[in-house]
């Protein structure tokens, strides 16, 4: 093993916890069975190191193999940044026959081509997604492993997922995506996480959502009968409806994991008098963002619980509708008497 | 706007009915069954209500209801103001003496004093009495549901003695404290 | 160098050993280990020489070695906790900068037995240096103030008062500062123009809580000084800045302690803590007196923890040092002793201090979350609380306010006994005061809650009656005018102050007695609870020489004598006997000096009133009829269609006693069938059914009708209706 090999080693074992060494060093599987035992995973981190290293040159195992490790450890935990969306466009007439194995390659040349000292790394999982690692370098220097791009793409659909990308770099990955899943354009969806699964439910709408007909019943359920025959709700009624509208804009059921929804306003501010602050017709600027650990759940609760008035403005319901947790509001154009929120791409 | 009243219905036979109004719904539900549990002699109803007015609709079957009980969440700016805002909504009869304010989280260190002052001076105001509860443990919701009881069984008239709610009240009333035990 | 680090380092793998930390004899066998195993090498010691030897301005990331190092001590020290050396080694690391650890080293500074005193002094040159950063300050006092307990000894460390003093100015630092200066300081400190410069920063910053601490301790000490009034109860100053350290700290010192009892267990007798804790930042409990260990001091001081005996305290009672957490104190007697003895002001200041803090912010504050450790840890605390008040017999001031503020928001249920026993301890207070701070908040409190509780508050104010008589009693000065609230005597009540209390709180007792019992249809146990206050009242002449006598409102008397149990009837008889006593002697002590007091003819014509009511409905058969003190309208009597009316509650027929009239009956008429109860009252038989009363145990009631005919029980020979004439006759006392 070289310097840089040893290096970034390090780097990717400090950056693991020491209760999720063991499972992140299995699902890497470069070491035998037995050098998985004889490592002892409660030691500090710099003398489990050493001797991991140790082991690491019995198998004389290379840079490649211990970006492999790094790859085997965000798969398995892809909560470790924040993911964002892009989405693809307008599909060529062979988007649809484009393989894995076609993807990759075309997908390294692309790169290559623009970009002499880059270094791709592609991995197809079970459900389809594939994994995409870049280091990126430049034309005088050696790719820089320490600071890799992550890429998920599902085959055959127009989403991207990217972590840790660079502005300078996004180009050529435009470029090189464009190409390799054969799609005209690409543009940022508006939507980021830190949880990749809940990225991909919300945009493929693999999440729980809510039909008309399906209604009625988990209403009834859902509002439980006094436990005692004396305690009445006077508000039953409120609360089905409440319920209702909280379904109807964000589903029922478990909802995607999203951290953050982000308004960013260019309204111009005006007073009572419908005047402008300062009569220009300069814009108020501002940023509003919601946090929380699960937003939809908690706005679907504020609304359920009557927290927030109903009915639920689009602004929130157009997060799970649209899929995008980023939003610039405009002002109204006069005369235009539509509610919704004016999107800038 | 319909007042809520307490003498335009006719009482049942041994019978109370308390509704127990709390903007946020927490705690209302585990109160009342507590309440409905301890008492064994008389029946008692529970109405569970979110703030004042009452929706019409349920007003044929409503009982007649003995006791009004503000639930104040005091982590909550909104909690009291729902409930301050709802007292608008009731018919004078109960100021004297049916209506309660029933304070959750009093002891907790985020909440700011001036909410638990306004809480206090907002019953003393209207002549009512506050009661503190300990909503998290099973001692303190028992404990208040008893307090509650008290209460209510004078206010529906089925206290043994001849007392009645108004006369009760002038001892259980919360008083405005005064600048001086404020340190 | 490298002998000391290899010396030291033994000690911290054998910190099991070294932790005990009694000096010498540790150091002599640190030294023999270390000239055995110097030969070895550890990695604890290298990693120490090497991070000695660190060199201004090197970079710390991927500084593997550096790290490595780090990595070593800080698994030591989190593990062992760290000896002295190594502490003052690691803290001249972290503030001189060199390396950009500073506040990672300092987080895991968590010294094994003591902190030299040296290395603070070192620290705070750094700070006079000027070159840390804010946050690294910050962390840096906050650290001291945590280990302030377990630095070795604080001389050098007041030597440089004045460094540390002149940082009050910084507007960060100023709270830890003044915490830092409220732990140091001593007499000599406190100069003119300190305490202009505190007024200064006052002025500037407001009136901070810590300012204002500090300020209260200077004018303690030197109250000429300090020539603002400082707030009596005032709210707490200083926060808790342990919580980086905390635990683990507490964790290091556990595991140390063990022998540190050994070694002390005679003055320390600490309660034991609870093993194992959950919540780790709730720290609701007595630390363990236990600081430092050093004995070389070069000033003649002790600590109260070095303490053996009692006679060790007796001789050396001038010159004590305390330690820094007052808390502390509670659990140890000597302790107690000493607080006791010595009335030192700003050691009551500084327990108080404490003690607020932890019952507010820890408790009061903190939301019970039904959690079973918490409420067991908290009603522990409040006992050492009430034990410690106890010995002492006086209240802590700082309980007193927290009882205040948690009245006033208290369920009634949450640790109720302790509560209630903690607030029978309040000291006196005007009567204004009482009343909004005690009365009106337990009024409402009262009147809502169940049987049970109302019981309970009757026996709290009867404790807290007893407890202000017999403080009365014990420490009224000489004049007989003033009271002293305080043992020694700083804060004063006049008499007339005091009865006002006194009567405040036996009318609140009376309404709440009248009415509940009233609310709760005269419950036995809530009536015997009452019974049991006014027993207290009825002898406050008597027993406790106060020149008082509070008759008990209808709502209670009337109540008692009409009930169902012959106990409460007994218990009557029993208070009008001494009441009787009280007022008789209260008459005659008037009638010999002029001057002595005077009691009001309301309170006779009560008694007489009460008397005659009594006697009529017992004794003479005439209960309800007009003159008899409690008269019903003769059309609603007969309404009721109850034969001989009048009769009805005397001896024989009172619900209280049928069943004894019953069985006299059947022991001297066994053979009638029929139950003539009216033929107990003619005659010898009256006098012989009196005579098997008495037999049965109501010596209360056999003291009310002795000393109400001036007869002996054996005889009571006269009619009834000559008894009560006799009776008003001889026991009204008039006016």
């Amino acid at each position: 093993m070289d310097e840089q090999a040893r290096a970034i080693l390090q780097r990717v074992i400090r950056k693991i916890p020491n209760k999720k060494l063991q499972t992140a060093l299995r699902a890497w599987d470069h070491l035998s069975s037995e050098q998985l035992e004889s490592l002892d995973y409660a030691q500090p981190k710099w003398l489990f190191l050493e001797n991991l290293i140790s082991r690491c040159e019995e198998n004389r195992l290379s840079l490649k193999d211990v970006t492999k490790l790094e790859m085997a450890y965000y798969i398995d935990n892809p909560s470790k940044g924040t993911w964002h969306a892009y989405q693809l466009f307008q599909a060529e007439g062979d988007a649809v026959s484009v393989n894995f194995t076609q993807f990759r390659e075309q997908l390294k040349a692309h790169l290559k081509d623009v970009v002499r000292h880059v270094s791709v790394r592609t991995k197809k999982l079970e459900d389809g997604a594939v994994w995409i690692r870049i280091a990126w370098g430049d034309n005088f220097s050696k790719p820089n492993h320490l600071k890799p791009t992550y890429v998920v793409h599902y085959l055959q659909t127009s989403y991207v997922f990217v972590l840790n990308l660079m502005s300078k770099h996004k180009p050529f990955l435009y470029q090189a995506l464009l190409l390799s899943t054969r799609h005209v354009s690409i543009k940022e969806a508006q939507l980021s996480s830190r949880s990749l699964t809940a990225m991909r439910d919300l945009l493929m709408r693999q999440y729980q959502q809510v039909f008309p007909t399906n209604q009625e019943r988990t209403l009834k359920e859902r509002n439980a009968p006094p436990s005692h025959p004396s305690i009445e709700k006077e508000h039953a009624e409120c609360a089905e409806r409440r319920h209702q509208m909280a379904c109807e804009a964000f589903g029922d059921g478990v909802l995607p994991k999203l951290e953050t929804a982000v308004y960013k306003l260019e309204t111009k501010y005006r007073g009572n008098s419908n005047n402008t602050l300062n009569d220009k017709d300069e814009l108020f600027r501002g940023v509003v963002m919601f946090s929380s650990s699960n937003l939809l759940e908690s706005f679907r609760h504020c609304v359920s619980a009557g927290m927030a008035e109903g009915p639920v403005t689009p602004l929130l319901s157009s997060i799970t509708q649209k899929g995008r947790n980023s939003f610039v509001i405009t002002d109204k154009v006069p005369g235009a008497a539509s509610q919704t929120p004016a999107h800038k791409a | 706007m319909a007042l809520l009243t307490p003498y335009s219905k006719i009482p049942e036979l041994n019978t109370a009915t308390v509704l127990l109004v709390e903007n946020e719904e927490q705690f209302q539900s585990r109160l009342a069954d507590a309440i409905v549990q301890q008492e064994k002699d008389i029946n008692v109803n529970v109405r569970l209500a979110r703030k004042l007015p009452l929706p019409v609709e349920n007003s044929e079957t409503r009982p007649r209801i003995d006791l009004v009980v503000f639930i104040v969440n005091l982590l909550s700016e909104r909690s009291l103001q729902a409930a301050e805002s709802s007292l608008s909504h009731l018919g004078p009869d109960y100021f004297l003496g049916k209506l309660c304010f029933l304070v959750t989280d009093a002891r907790c260190g985020a909440v700011p004093q001036e909410r638990l002052l306004s809480v206090r001076r907002l019953a003393a105001s209207h002549h009512c009495p506050v009661i503190y509860a300990e909503h998290q443990t099973e001692d303190g919701i028992t404990m208040t549901a008893m307090r509650v009881l008290t209460i209510l069984k004078v206010s529906a008239g089925l206290s043994p003695v001849a007392t009645t709610a108004l006369y009760l009240s002038t001892f259980t009333r919360c008083t405005f404290p005064s600048d001086f035990d404020e340190d | 160098m490298m002998a000391n680090i290899s010396d030291l380092s033994r000690v911290a793998l054998d910190s099991s050993r070294d932790s005990s930390g009694s000096g010498s004899s540790s150091r002599s066998l640190r030294v023999a280990e270390s000239m055995k195993k110097k030969g070895e090498t550890n990695p604890f010691r290298s990693a120490l020489s090497s991070l000695s030897q660190v060199r201004e301005g090197t970079t710390v990331k991927g500084n593997d070695e550096l790290e490595r190092n780090l990595v070593v001590v800080e698994t030591i020290a989190f593990g062992q906790g760290l000896p002295p050396e190594a502490v003052s080694l690691l803290l001249d690391l972290a503030l001189s900068l060199r390396s950009g650890t500073c506040s990672r080293v300092l987080k895991f500074l968590i010294p094994a037995s003591v902190v030299p005193q040296e290395a603070i002094v070192r620290g705070v040159s750094w700070l006079c240096v000027g070159k840390m950063p804010v946050n690294a300050q910050v962390l840096f006092l906050r650290w001291v103030l945590t280990v302030f307990d377990l630095i070795d000894c604080k001389d050098h460390l007041r030597a440089i008062y004045g460094f540390i003093f002149s940082f009050v100015t910084e507007e960060n630092l100023c709270p830890f500062i003044c915490h830092l200066l409220y732990l140091l300081t001593m007499r000599e400190h406190v100069q003119p123009y300190r305490v202009r410069k505190l007024l200064d920063v006052q002025a500037k910053m407001g009136r901070q809580p810590y300012l204002m601490q500090l300020l209260a301790l200077y004018k303690v000490f030197r109250p000429e000084l300090v020539s603002f009034s400082v707030p009596t109860r005032m709210r707490t100053g200083f926060k808790n800045h342990n919580s980086t350290w905390k635990a683990a700290l507490t964790a290091v010192q556990r595991k140390n302690r063990a022998e540190v009892m050994a070694d002390h267990s005679l003055t320390v007798e600490v309660k034991e803590k609870p093993t194992s804790r959950k919540r780790k930042l709730h720290h609701l409990d007595v630390p363990a007196l236990s600081s430092a260990f050093d004995t070389n001091s070069e000033r003649k001081v002790f600590r109260l923890q070095e303490l053996q005996s009692f006679t060790e305290l007796i001789q050396n009672i001038h010159n004590i040092e305390l330690p820094a957490q007052m808390g502390s104190l509670l659990g140890s007697s000597l302790a107690l002793h000493y607080l006791d003895c010595v009335q030192d002001e700003s050691a009551f200041l500084r327990l108080n201090f404490w003690l607020g803090h932890s019952l507010q912010e820890e408790f009061l504050l903190c939301p019970a979350d039904g959690s079973l450790s918490s409420l067991a840890e908290a009603s522990q605390f409040l006992s050492i609380i009430l034990s410690s008040q106890q010995f002492l017999q006086e209240s802590f001031f700082s309980t007193e306010s927290f009882l205040y503020k948690f009245l006033t928001v208290w369920d009634g249920s949450l640790l109720r006994t302790h509560f209630l026993d903690l607030l029978s301890h309040v000291p006196l207070m005007p009567s204004h005061y009482i009343k909004v701070l005690v009365f009106e908040p337990l009024m409402q409190l009262y009147f809502t809650s169940a049987v049970f509780f109302k019981c309970s508050v009757m026996e709290c104010l009867n404790n807290m009656l007893v407890k202000w008589l017999t403080w009365h009693s014990v420490n009224a000065l000489e004049d007989g005018l003033d009271i002293s609230l305080n043992s020694n005597g700083t804060v004063t009540m006049t008499l007339s102050g005091f009865m006002d209390t006194i009567i405040e709180l036996v009318r609140f007792v009376g309404r709440l007695a009248a009415e509940g019992l009233r609310l709760e249809n005269c419950h036995v146990l809530l009536l015997s609870q009452t019974l049991t206050f006014y027993e207290t009242v009825c002898d406050m002449f008597v027993k406790y020489g106060l020149p008082l006598v509070i008759m008990p409102p209808a709502g209670v008397f009337y109540p008692a004598l009409l009930a169902t149990d012959s106990l409460t009837v007994d218990r009557l008889g029993y208070i009008m006997y001494r009441y009787r006593e009280n007022l008789t002697l209260a008459k005659k002590q008037e009638q010999q000096s002029e001057q002595t007091f005077h009691i009001s003819r309301n309170t006779y014509q009560e008694f007489n009133q009460h008397l005659v009511a009594m006697v009529s409905c017992l004794w003479n058969s005439k209960s309800f009829l007009p003159g008899t003190g409690f008269e019903i309208d003769e059309c609603l009597l007969t309404q009721t269609k109850v034969p001989e009316y009048g009769s009805r509650f005397d001896l024989v027929h009172h619900p209280a006693f049928f069943k004894y009239a019953i069985e006299f009956h059947q022991k001297f008429w066994p053979r009638r069938k029929r139950v003539d109860l009216a033929s107990i009252k003619v005659g010898k038989y009256w006098n012989w059914y009196v005579e098997f009363l008495f037999s049965q145990g109501f010596d209360g009631l056999n003291d009310f009708i002795q000393v109400n005919t001036g007869h002996s029980s054996s005889s009571v020979l006269c009619q009834s209706l000559t008894l009560f004439i006799c009776l008003s006759g001889q026991c009204h006392i008039e006016d």
